[in-house]
């Protein structure tokens, strides 16, 4: 059987295509719907998810829509999230909408409680909460579970990842490592402490001892009895896996004022604007990855001028490109499988579910191809060693706070060199 | 509840003929409730609803009736959620199972708070549950060890910070499938019915009037031969045996529970609804759930200023009715009888009886 190859540049044409084929009968509506955290600490993420929906459903639309029907985009706020919140609003998007698909961003504390609602109303639910516990949760009951995916990688593919950078980079002449010690600092959160302990559990197969780990409260910005530790003792890097961007910039701003000779690593948050423009120069050195975000090559570059044109020079493309690529994805499913569907119709949704499953596709933030095992995208290249198949690691350094990161890792995708931080005596 | 004078020895008062009218009315409108309601959305608000006005029946018995300012109430609920779905988890014992055993857990969390606050009056119990509610917070969330495997995920002792899911459920996905909500909304409804059958017994009894004197004036209580120490402790148990149990339960519904429950807002939320409500009123905290949960629900569409709108109520609500708008309606009921009594005295007065009568 053929596999759907296709890439976002053509997803537009491939679009078209079907369109201008199918006879559009009906033109009503599609509702599309989002639990995005609109309110509440993770608010400035769900501004950006929603932009990204927002500029997909545009350009859907432009294209003919889905079988010449508009989309039509609703979001309901989840605000400090968790799992009663997440349902309720989920559940009153189908209700009120009857949306056939859920497009979330990512929300925390859920349980991932979302895959529940999507089964129970035969509804498509993709979501980039990056948790192990989605794969977990659909090998339980495949069946029950047919209409979830995760659109990126797992956050455990960050811990053998991290450290598969760290060696690579300390086997090189650009860093020499001063021992074999890391220092683990995760938040209480489910994201934050499922790659500390993947960290901490593969540390001694890539060569490297745990000399601390301490977990801080979420959200947090105090970091002083965590820094007087890591000045008491100081290893080779420190791996910050709390994820928010304010409290990332106050740990490099509180760490310069005595620095060490340490790398530091930090989860997710240098990847947003907020973290420079808290951290300023404090952040010039910081080495961080993302399993899902735009890649900054050509092929991206003209969603990325698309998103910051329309939402500002300051807007996160590399997070509303998520749900960007997510929408773009189960457009063309939806298409291909002759509709949309509707909750509680679960042949077509098994449809639209199937061609999600069986398409490979190329956004602007790498490659989506679901793993049949947990319906979560593979990662490149701890996980598949073909770049085609997988969504890419990338790992990024801030080199100069003024101008957007640069991608140093994996080598196929690095548009410039890591370079040695400047507190470093 | 009105505390209208005993007219006849052995026969209902006004006010429990009033509460029992009340009453057959909200299960009528109980029942009749899912005919109704076609959407799974509108039945899972009003679930929620349920186990809000449950945990703040049982604040309003700790405060309201009591006169103990504990803050501790989403700890004890939480408690008995957790202890619930750790029984189900660990023992792989059925939610029906594990939600009593989940509420005894609550019971005695509680019953050592309570001893805790025995010699604190005042803002000084609120500093310490507030103190032991956030210390169970923080153990939970700062839990990183691995205590069990869940496939290839580590799992703490107590969740950590991402807590328990699919450890049970009620089994009424298996026996109504797509009604399955209807059938959790019969239990939750069932649940607060008994509760509130409960939370009016005490405060009818002499248990309640012991509570009430021990809040009103301390001193003369004593002295009089209540014995603070165990009415003290009663209440913090009783209470606690009926919060535990919705917490039981609304871990059961959602199929989950995290530290979130244990937050700040949701605190204030079952303190607000008390407030707006009634403080010390029987059918307050239902009156308070009904409006605060409405009131959220007609502001959804308003974005930032939702908050905002249910600020100004709560802060409406307290300055022109400092009793709760049951409070209020008690005093213009009285106030409306008091006129009516005095008219037809005046009439009276008016037009005297004809002479040979």
């Amino acid at each position: 059987m053929l596999q759907g190859v296709i890439g976002a540049g053509a997803a537009g044409t491939l679009l078209a295509n079907i369109n201008s084929t199918a006879r559009a009968q009906d033109t009503t509506p599609i509702p599309v719907g989002s639990a995005l955290p609109m309110s509440g600490f993770a608010a400035a993420d769900g501004i950006e998810f929603k932009n990204g929906l927002d500029l997909a459903a545009e350009e859907i639309n432009a294209a003919g829509g889905i079988l010449g029907r508009p989309i039509e985009i609703h979001v309901e706020d989840t605000k400090e999230m968790g799992a009663d919140i997440v349902s309720q609003a989920m559940q009153r998007l189908i209700d009120r909408f009857s949306t056939p698909v859920l497009m979330n961003g990512y929300n925390v504390g859920t349980n991932m409680i979302e895959m529940d609602i999507a089964a129970d109303n035969d509804v498509i639910m993709m979501h980039y909460n990056t948790l192990i516990s989605h794969n977990e949760k659909f090998k339980t009951d495949p069946d029950r579970y047919y209409g979830c995916f995760q659109g990126d990688p797992p956050e455990y593919w960050y811990g053998p990842g991290c450290l598969n950078f760290l060696k690579t980079l300390s086997e090189g002449d650009k860093w020499k490592a001063p021992n074999k010690k890391i220092a683990i600092i995760p938040s209480a959160n489910e994201y934050s402490i499922v790659i500390a302990n993947a960290i901490r559990d593969k540390a001694t197969e890539y060569g490297f001892e745990i000399s601390l780990f301490e977990t801080v409260p979420f959200p947090t910005n105090q970091w002083g009895p965590t820094l007087a530790k890591l000045r008491q003792d100081p290893p080779a890097a420190i791996i910050v896996t709390h994820f928010l961007p304010q409290d990332l910039a106050q740990f490099m701003v509180q760490f310069l004022a005595q620095p060490i000779n340490s790398l530091v690593y930090m989860q997710y948050g240098p990847s947003l604007p907020a973290f420079r423009e808290i951290g300023g120069e404090a952040v010039n050195g910081v080495i961080y990855s993302t399993v899902v975000g735009c890649l900054p090559d050509d092929f991206s570059k003209p969603f990325r001028e698309a998103y910051r044109a329309k939402f500002g020079p300051n807007s996160a493309y590399i997070t509303g490109s998520q749900t960007y690529d997510g929408l773009w994805m189960w457009a063309i499913a939806a298409a291909i499988a002759g509709g949309p569907s509707e909750p509680f119709n679960k042949e077509q949704t098994q449809k639209v579910a199937a061609a999600l499953r069986r398409n490979v596709y190329r956004g602007v933030n790498g490659t989506y191809r679901a793993d049949p095992a947990g319906q979560s995208t593979y990662c490149y290249p701890t996980q598949v060693a073909d770049p085609s198949l997988g969504m890419p690691h990338q790992f990024l350094q801030h080199q100069d706070y003024k101008t957007d990161p640069k991608l140093i890792a994996p080598a196929l995708y690095a548009t410039d060199s890591f370079v040695l931080p400047p507190w470093f005596k | 509840m009105s505390n209208q004078p005993v007219s006849r020895p052995n026969s209902p008062t006004g006010s429990a003929k009033t509460d029992l009218a009340i009453t057959v009315v909200l299960i009528a409108i109980a029942i009749a409730l899912p005919f109704f309601v076609d959407s799974r959305y509108v039945m899972g608000q009003i679930v929620l609803a349920l186990f809000y006005a449950t945990i703040a029946s049982q604040w309003n018995l700790l405060f309201g009736f009591s006169g103990i300012f504990s803050l501790a109430q989403m700890a004890i609920f939480a408690f008995g959620g957790y202890a619930t779905a750790m029984i189900c988890f660990y023992f792989g014992w059925n939610v029906w199972a594990a939600v009593v055993p989940g509420a005894v857990g609550a019971m005695i969390f509680s019953l050592a708070v309570g001893l805790a606050c025995l010699r604190l009056t005042g803002v000084y119990v609120a500093l310490l549950t507030l103190a032991i509610a956030q210390t169970m917070y923080q153990l939970i969330v700062t839990d990183t060890e691995c205590f069990t495997m869940v496939g290839s995920i580590c799992r703490q002792f107590t969740g950590g910070a991402v807590g328990f899911a699919r450890f049970g459920e009620l089994g009424t996905r298996a026996l109504l499938k797509g009604q399955w909500l209807v059938g959790n909304y019969a239990i939750v409804a069932t649940l607060f019915a008994i509760t509130m059958l409960f939370t009016y017994a005490i405060i009818k009894s002499p248990i309640g009037l012991a509570f009430r004197a021990l809040k009103d004036n301390p001193g003369y209580a004593v002295a009089r031969g209540v014995n603070r120490f165990q009415a003290q402790l009663l209440v913090f148990g009783i209470s606690a045996f009926f919060t535990g149990l919705a917490g039981g339960f609304y871990a059961a519904h959602f199929q989950a529970i995290g530290p979130g429950i244990l937050s700040m807002s949701q605190l204030m939320f079952i303190i607000a609804v008390v407030v707006v409500g009634g403080v010390g009123t029987f059918w307050g905290p239902l009156v308070g759930t009904v409006i605060l949960v409405a009131a959220d629900e007609l502001m959804r569409e308003a974005g930032e200023f939702r908050t905002f709108g249910l600020g100004i109520i709560i802060a409406l609500s307290i300055i022109l009715m400092p009793k709760g708008l049951v409070g209020r309606l008690g005093d213009l009921v009285r106030w409306s009888r008091k006129r009516g009594q005095a008219a037809h005295r005046e009439k009276l007065a008016e037009s005297p009886a004809p002479a040979g009568e």
